[in-house]
């Protein structure tokens, strides 16, 4: 890379604010604004008495607070729990109805909405603030029989599905955050592939926070059928502002027999300013459920944003033979802080986990890993294997590792492994000589640090994903 | 549920009227959480709370009882002893010393106040606590033999809970090899509680050893907490096999330059045994060194846990810090939980660590088996080579031999 691209990139490029109207419900969280938002989506009631239920059980639920990071206290009733694009009120037909500032929008983030859609191949659900905007390539994927929209649609359209699998995953009172999101969810995807069936494109979709004091509450639900293969990837930017914004969302997966679901998420919102003021609270509750034989999920992720990360997207293994994976780079800079992992529970037999996790920590920034692998006394015969390295860069940071690790039959393996080092200096000082500046020797290194996480990615991200790891990293040496 | 307690400070004798006064605060303390359940993070793989429930009915603090003066001193190992019972000083023999560089005494149990406000048990010690031995040994002398610290306890212990505190202190260049040897065949229920305060000087060394000689039913706590100087080093190896119940938690704090510390570990448990072993080395200083390495065969219906944190400081630069924990899980109805922990402030650091858990390989059985060795005797085997591999850094030939026989007859469940 040259160093021109990065000095032109060194501050958050994503940050502008877009100016159109918005439609917002009032302030506070109370039932009345959950009937508002159920309201507004024209749900079933049915939706609307399991929001009322959850927000009923979120009463007796107390916010979590055995996380590393610690946030001053959110008040919920200060922030709108419904923002969506005036525009958008009257759901749009086709793109042109759009309007053309949000599709400037996207275009400045680099979103392949209209035309670039064609050349990439890759079907976009863009959510802005809280609705889903447009999303593309629905023909090709009705052919097929595929579902690709947003949920809301889903919730009209498909109630039986949805119906069946909401709340599956992650049970409507699992905890605050998650239940918070079952009562407030605004939009998010809805994605099933049917049985037998190839998803022949990546299905994406795009996250936006732009107006202020928004919380945004997405909830994805990917179901994939007997022998269905679904690769999935999303995106996040949100403008820069100095207040923390809450961004709580719950992502459930489904793969039942020999099915396989690939979820890629590149997280890059607004991680505060260099002293640590802003940023977004990126609080996700995300899992998976292999729930048929020989099923896999596989999440990758590469998180770079935020003022705080808290999530572990997981996997249950309850189908025999099945597979999960987890592959993370999690960067930290400034005063960013960032506690993610993975769990992985074993119950079907032969099933098999692998967790890749890579930290990086520089300025005066805390990343930890947490996870947890318990295989359960009936999942005989498996397996698990992790490695979770950390890099500091300069002492004012701090690299943290917290497995808890549970076998509980004698025919399983469990290989856990974790180091924690700086960046060789042998290595920087070879690059030097081959003509590289610090700033270019560090980003080769840690792009080559974090090689197996990269490798994971759908190509399109791969690329994105690299320079991001490498902007993030800015200032941070030297 | 609730544990019906019958703890009563009077029953503690040669007290001050205001040494009861903060011995009653520590229980009020202590009463409000009460023993620690598996909502505890520190208790998380021990739900003591419900153990103790399942064990006793009532648990009380009986201090006075009947002791014999005398026990079975090992054979054929030359070593002095200090024999205690219930955790009380009965006789000592320092024969193979010179007796004016070594000082021990009852402990004072004024000396040492609150050690850890937020561990409920050290709380419980501190307001129960009779018994112990303080022993100091005077600059630059080395023993010339180790010293086996007998632990045996009376027969009506049923019910009662013990708490014991002792201290050790090594000045600077001294040497001692001590072996904390618990022998007690009693059927009874009880629980000992002990805290340990260890410090050493500038280039001083201590290998603590703890041996438990045979089965037994005593629920066993012990919080070790130790402070190094400079040069100092600190071993520990631990060969507790046979309680029903064992938590041993060390905290090393390693506050000065090039000082070092090590924990190794062998544990075969069966029955229903349950251990763990939690560690948090404190690099507080430059230079600094830590070896962990944690070893389980885990029979029956037995449970094994390895918590281990390493803890590095900011000014800690060119920390090495390493920690492995391995298991071997012979039944499917034994269980083996591990929370390594790395949390690291300094950039300049090698910090590892590495946890696997698993079963006996099938080939290396095979293997043994086609050179006319039963099974049962290749898993033997094969534990004893897993285990033995502990005692490998143990350069006094004398001291290794009597381990590994210990550890043998561990293997054999006793």
């Amino acid at each position: 890379m040259k160093n021109q691209d990065l000095n032109i990139n060194k501050e958050y490029k994503y940050g502008f604010t877009t100016d159109i109207e918005s439609i917002r419900a009032p302030k506070g969280l109370n039932e009345d604004t959950i009937k508002f938002i159920s309201n507004i989506k024209k749900e079933p009631k049915w939706m609307l008495d399991w929001r009322l239920t959850a927000y009923n059980r979120l009463q007796s639920l107390k916010e979590p607070n055995w996380q590393k990071p610690k946030y001053p206290k959110i008040n919920y009733q200060d922030l709108y729990y419904y923002s969506a694009p005036k525009s958008a009120s009257e759901k749009p037909k086709s793109l042109e109805e759009i309007d053309p500032k949000i599709l400037e929008t996207y275009k400045k983030l680099g979103i392949p909405l209209v035309e670039q859609q064609r050349l990439n191949g890759i079907a976009v659900d863009a959510v802005f603030d809280s609705v889903s905007v447009a999303t593309t390539f629905k023909d090709e994927l009705t052919k097929k029989g595929i579902i690709f929209c947003s949920i809301s649609e889903a919730i009209q359209k498909h109630p039986d599905l949805v119906k069946k699998y909401l709340g599956s995953v992650i049970p409507l009172s699992d905890h605050y955050f998650a239940t918070l999101n079952s009562a407030v969810f605004t939009d998010g995807s809805f994605v099933y592939i049917p049985p037998n069936t190839r998803c022949p494109m990546e299905l994406s979709t795009y996250f936006r926070i732009n107006a202020s004091e928004t919380g945004q509450f997405e909830r994805t639900l990917i179901i994939a059928d007997k022998g269905s293969y679904v690769s999935y990837l999303e995106g996040c930017t949100a403008p820069m502002r100095d207040e923390n914004q809450l961004h709580a969302a719950n992502v459930e997966l489904i793969a039942l027999d020999d099915a396989e679901i690939k979820y890629s998420t590149v997280q890059n919102w607004y991680p505060g300013d260099k002293n640590g003021v802003g940023g977004i609270y990126n609080f996700v509750t995300k899992r998976g459920a292999c729930r048929g034989k020989n099923s896999k999920i596989s999440w990758t992720q590469v998180e770079t944003g935020s003022a705080i990360t808290w999530k572990y997207p997981s996997c249950i293994l309850q189908g025999d033979n099945s597979v999960g994976e987890f592959y993370s780079i999690a960067i930290t800079n400034n005063y960013q802080k960032a506690d993610t992992g993975t769990k992985m529970i074993h119950l079907g037999k032969n099933t098999k986990s692998k967790i890749i996790s890579k930290g990086i920590s520089a300025g005066n920034a805390d990343n930890t890993y947490r996870g947890l692998v318990d295989i359960n006394k009936k999942a005989t015969n498996s397996r698990n294997y992790t490695q979770c390295d950390s890099l500091l860069m300069g002492n004012k940071c701090g690299a943290h590792t917290v497995p808890y690790i549970k076998n509980k039959n004698s025919t399983s393996t469990i290989e856990h492994e974790a180091t924690t080092t700086k960046i060789n200096e042998e290595q920087l000082y070879y690059c030097n000589q081959r003509g590289l500046d610090q700033e270019e020797a560090v980003s080769l290194i840690v792009n080559g640090f974090c090689k197996e996480v990269l490798q994971q990615l759908p190509m399109e991200f791969a690329v994105e994903a690299q320079k991001l790891v490498a902007i993030s990293l800015e200032g941070s040496v030297g | 549920m609730k544990q019906n307690y019958d703890f009563d400070i009077e029953k503690i004798k040669n007290l001050s009227q205001e040494e009861k006064i903060s011995r009653k605060k520590n229980l009020d303390l202590f009463y409000k959480s009460g023993f620690p359940s598996k909502q505890v993070e520190d208790w998380k793989f021990t739900d003591l709370n419900l153990i103790l429930n399942k064990n006793f009915d009532n648990i009380s603090n009986e201090v006075n009882f009947e002791s014999s003066k005398d026990f079975k001193a090992i054979e054929n190992f030359e070593h002095n002893f200090i024999f205690l019972t219930n955790g009380k000083i009965i006789s000592t023999n320092f024969d193979h010393e010179e007796k004016s560089k070594i000082l021990i005494k009852d402990f004072n149990q004024e000396e040492v106040k609150n050690i850890n406000p937020s561990n409920a048990l050290a709380l419980l010690n501190s307001a129960l606590s009779s018994g112990g031995f303080s022993l100091e040994i005077t600059k630059d002398y080395k023993l010339k033999k180790p010293l086996i610290v007998y632990n045996c306890f009376s027969q009506d212990l049923k019910n009662k809970i013990l708490n014991n505190k002792n201290s050790i202190k090594l000045n600077e260049g001294s040497e001692l090899t001590l072996i904390d040897y618990s022998d007690n065949n009693t059927q009874n229920n009880f629980i000992k509680n002990t805290v340990d305060t260890i410090s050493l000087n500038k280039n001083a060394v201590l290998k603590n050893i703890l041996i438990q000689n045979s089965k037994s039913n005593g629920h066993f706590y012990k919080y070790i907490k130790s402070s190094l100087e400079s040069g100092s080093s600190y071993e520990n190896y631990i060969l507790s096999s046979g309680l029903k119940l064992n938590k041993i938690e060390i905290e090393i704090n390693l506050n000065k330059d090039n000082s070092s510390c090590s924990i190794y570990s062998a544990l075969n448990l069966l029955g229903d045994q349950h251990q763990e072993i939690k560690t948090r080395i404190n690099h507080n200083s430059p230079n600094c060194k830590s070896y962990q390495k944690i070893k389980n065969v885990l029979n029956d219906k037995s449970k094994g846990i390895y918590q281990g944190k390493i803890f590095v400081e900011k000014v800690a630069q060119k920390t090495d810090a390493y920690q492995l924990s391995k298991a071997l899980i012979v039944s499917d109805n034994a269980e083996f939980d591990a929370k390594p922990e790395l949390e690291i402030y300094a950039d300049d650091v090698k910090c590892s660590h590495g946890s696997t858990s698993g079963s006996i390989d099938s080939d290396a059985v095979h293997y043994l088996m086609t050179r006319g060795i039963s099974k049962q005797e290749a898993v033997k085997l094969l534990i004893n080579g897993f285990l033995n591999e502990v005692l490998e850094k143990i350069t006094n030939n004398e001291l290794k031999i009597f381990l590994e026989k210990i550890l043998e007859r561990q293997i054999n469940g006793h």
